[in-house]
């Protein structure tokens, strides 16, 4: 077994049928088709948090996008079709059919084992309009998204949590995966550090589920919660695996000023409006057919607009800049029972009464919509023809894609329910004649117990907080809603030189038990190692698609018809390659096909 | 900008390298809109990076952040600085772990331990009613779900098991809000186990009625309202 210079090593191994590295929403959905399928499947899974109950999943808020087979006005293929347009035409048609066509079964099955979805006066799931849904390809909202009041996320955690419990799934909580174990080309588990005890363990796993969720905490104002440090996609990377279309950063139109916390989309489904300074619900101008509910990235490039035009306001104690959203009009039991907890926020964290006050907010960094790559079974790709055998990718850490460059609301929440259950239905088929994953190769742990010796005796006088506030701020400006050639450049030299600084933080403490800041400096070279490829593969995309907006380059082109994927065994050691986007459903040529083309993108 | 608060942090501090427990001050200028979580942040970036302490949403839907300011479990996500000088009267403040669970170090505790209770009390459908004809989903009218739909709300992070007054041999109040949840959910039929776990040794006999739940949940879940439906035998499958 490996032993680092200063004596670290791997204390214990364990063995195990299944690995879910990110015990969120899609890990456990895709742990609960395991045990459903095969239940004396035995299944590890992995979180960074308390319990699983508490994963980033739990603080969604607004619903889940599916198609009921009886209602009598939607289709499937308008979903499809919403998804398609939404991406900007950059998500893979193979993966939108078997999600949209997928989406009332998991939408079933979550109620069947206990979600408590908010319910129509007849009894059934309720539904509510959410932005770029439509009925009749793009004519007027659709009531398509499911959803249990403004906790539609906390609704579906708590319901694959309590199967995986039923079904016996060991949970490693606050425990941290620190490198993915591979022999001869096949993923075999990985190598994980538990921080209540200070102990790395091998697990050996015929099959490894990623579903560490989201990365967007190198931005200063960001949805995503403080453990959401980018540590799957710099494991990957780290095993030399691409990663793809991770410049397509979704900023969600409206985070609440300050901390950037989420304020669903759900509140302009249920009839809120965006007002500039002056008063005037502006996104009429902008997007006159779907007005307030146009898809994110456009929302969220009007708001920005209307702030550099100097029709925003300024927050007396935050000193940032926002609009207004206002939810005055809305009836008071909107108010107490779908968008309670939402309106709780306002109250709560800027003292903002929405009932009678209008509510500050602004763009805020949400979702990723680049990932690991993987194909429509959820194998996770080393190039465009090849998957590594073994490794399993689903949620918001994978590209399939379902999202290409820009994400529809409600749509992630149902890629959790959908593709979890795909990947489990394909380790389940896996798990019938894979072989045993052997005993632990040679090199297991090597690279991590290095890392963690330099950063235990790493010397010098930077500080972790200038480190991370300087990237936060920078990737916000230069790597956000809007983008050109100069501050992509002037970003990538930045952060190359943060990563060198960032070798010289010496750490207080040096014990490995619970020890916060040694985890904060790792976390830390991830953030820096994923930012680096947003800001390189953001450099490349000559053109604006989706969340990705260029100002040097403001339309879409047809050169860039395809998803970047990115290389970067070391840092700064980058390759860029393509894999061709699905056009599966525009070739074949049936009805409505002509839909699934490149078709231009208007609201 | 806002006014800033000086203020004193009294925080509980134990290293389990040295088995050592004390208390330790930080002083630190504060705007009032700052959280408590802001402050613990502040504190590893301007005095002391070891002071280890919980998150992780950060806005009161996960319940990683719960701590004891002042002897009161709350979450320090949501607790702004002015909020606390007018809810305690003081800029001065203790900062203490719950007690449900083992520390590991200073304001981390292992949930996990607390957990085991959550778990005895089984969050899922032990046993499903006959699923409708139609093939799809359960039919469950808004006047029903609303009876129980508060408690659904609950996000486990063990304020009011902290604030319970019967410590000893006792699930606790979230633990208690599971089961009133299934026995209030027309999907379950397993009532009879429910019962025994509602109604059995460490379920409602400890509970002495002093409301603590429903006064400290960060949810304002009146959790006694559930509790005293129990009591009174609402779920009772024999009545």
């Amino acid at each position: 077994m490996a032993t680092s210079k200063n004596g670290l090593k791997i204390q214990s191994v364990l063995k195990t049928d299944v690995l879910i590295i990110g015990a969120g929403g899609a890990g456990l959905r895709c742990a609960a088709a395991i045990c459903e399928q095969r239940p004396d499947t035995r299944v590890v899974a992995v979180t960074k948090v308390h319990s699983p109950q508490k994963s980033h999943t739990s603080a969604a808020q607004g619903g889940m996008a599916a198609v009921d087979p009886k209602d009598p006005l939607d289709k499937i293929v308008y979903h499809m079709f919403d998804t398609w347009k939404g991406s900007d035409c950059s998500a893979d048609q193979n993966i939108i059919r078997k999600v949209c066509e997928s989406a009332w079964d998991q939408i079933v099955w979550l109620e069947r084992h206990g979600m408590h979805f908010s319910r129509t006066d007849e009894g059934r799931i309720a539904k509510r309009p959410f932005g770029g849904h439509m009925l009749n390809f793009g004519e007027v909202k659709a009531f398509r998204a499911c959803y249990e009041a403004d906790r539609t996320g906390k609704g579906i955690m708590d319901t694959v949590w309590a199967e995986a419990l039923k079904h016996e799934v060991i949970f490693l909580n606050q425990t941290v995966a620190v490198e993915l174990l591979m022999r001869n080309s096949r993923c075999v588990g990985a190598v994980v550090l538990m921080e209540h005890t200070g102990a790395f363990v091998a697990v050996l796993a015929k099959a490894t589920v990623m579903a560490t969720g989201g990365k967007t905490r190198m931005y200063q104002v960001s949805t995503n919660c403080r453990q959401n440090t980018g540590d799957g996609l710099a494991l990957v990377l780290q095993a030399g695996l691409p990663v793809m279309d991770v410049e397509a950063v979704q900023f969600h139109p409206t985070g609440i000023v300050g901390p950037g916390i989420l304020a669903s989309e759900a509140l302009r489904g249920e009839g809120g409006i965006l007002r500039n300074a002056e008063g005037e619900p502006f996104m009429e101008r902008y997007a006159p057919t779907a007005k307030d509910l146009a898809p994110r990235d456009l929302v969220s490039r009007c708001i920005m607009n209307e702030i550099r035009e100097g029709r925003g306001c300024v927050h007396p104690d935050h000193g940032l800049p926002h609009v207004w959203l206002d939810l005055r009009h809305l009836p008071e039991h909107v108010h107490k029972t779908r968008i309670q907890e939402v309106c709780g926020f306002f109250r709560k964290f800027v003292g903002v009464e929405p009932q009678s006050e209008l509510c500050p907010v602004t763009p805020t960094a949400h979702y990723q919509m680049g990932g690991a790559p993987t194909n429509e079974f959820g194998e996770v790709q080393k190039d465009p023809q090849h998957v590594v055998d073994g490794l399993y990718a689903c949620g918001e850490f994978a590209a399939a894609s379902l999202h290409g460059h820009n994400r529809l609301g409600t749509n992630s929440l149902l890629e959790l329910i959908t593709m979890g259950k795909v990947v489990g239905d394909r380790v389940v088929e896996y798990l019938r004649d894979a072989p045993e994953p052997g005993e632990l190769p040679d090199e297991a742990g090597h690279r991590a117990l290095e890392r963690f010796s330099r950063h235990l005796e790493a010397r010098g006088t930077e500080r972790f907080a200038a480190i991370r506030d300087a990237l936060r701020r920078l990737m916000m400006d230069k790597v956000g809603v809007f983008r050109d050639e100069k501050g992509l450049s002037e970003a990538i030299e930045e952060i190359a030189e943060l990563k060198s600084r960032a070798t010289q933080m010496a750490l207080s403490s040096k014990t490995l038990v619970m020890n916060q800041e040694l985890i904060q400096n790792w976390e830390l070279n991830h953030l820096l190692d994923v930012s680096y490829v947003i800001a390189q593969c953001a450099l490349a995309r000559r053109e604006s698609r989706g969340a990705h907006y260029r100002e040097d380059f403001p339309d879409r082109s047809p050169e860039f018809h395809y998803h970047t994927l990115a290389y970067m065994p070391e840092f700064g050691k980058i390759t860029l390659d393509q894999r061709p986007i699905d056009m599966s459903i525009y070739e074949a040529q049936g009805e409505h096909y002509e839909r699934f083309a490149v078709i231009e993108r208007k609201y | 900008m806002t006014q800033q608060y000086d203020i004193v942090l009294k925080v509980s501090r134990y290293d389990p390298d040295v088995q050592r427990a004390w208390v330790q001050d930080y002083s630190l200028k504060a705007g009032g809109i700052l959280r408590f979580v802001d402050l613990f942040r502040k504190i590893n970036d301007e005095q002391d990076p070891t002071l280890a302490w919980s998150s992780s949403c950060e806005h009161a839907q996960c319940g990683s952040c719960g701590m004891r300011i002042n002897g009161r479990p709350l979450l320090t996500c949501e607790l702004l600085v002015e909020t606390a000088m007018q809810m305690f009267n003081t800029s001065t403040f203790s900062v203490a772990p719950l007690t449900v669970a083992p520390v590991v170090r200073d304001l981390v505790v292992d949930l996990e331990r607390a957990y085991q209770r959550i778990h005895i009390a089984k969050p899922y459908i032990i046993a499903p009613a006959p699923p409708p004809p139609e093939g799809d989903e359960y039919r469950i009218v808004p006047k029903v779900l609303d009876r129980y739909v508060e408690a659904t709300r609950c996000i486990n992070c063990f304020c009011c098991a902290t604030a319970c007054v019967t410590q000893k041999n006792h699930l606790g109040p979230n633990a208690m809000l599971v089961n009133v949840v299934r026995m209030m959910d027309p999907r379950e039929t397993a009532m009879k186990q429910r019962a025994g776990l509602l109604y059995g040794e460490q379920g409602l006999p400890r509970c002495r009625t002093a409301q603590a739940c429903s006064f400290v949940c960060p949810k304002e879940i009146d959790v006694a309202h559930f509790i005293a439906l129990a009591k009174q035998g609402a779920f009772d499958p024999v009545s």
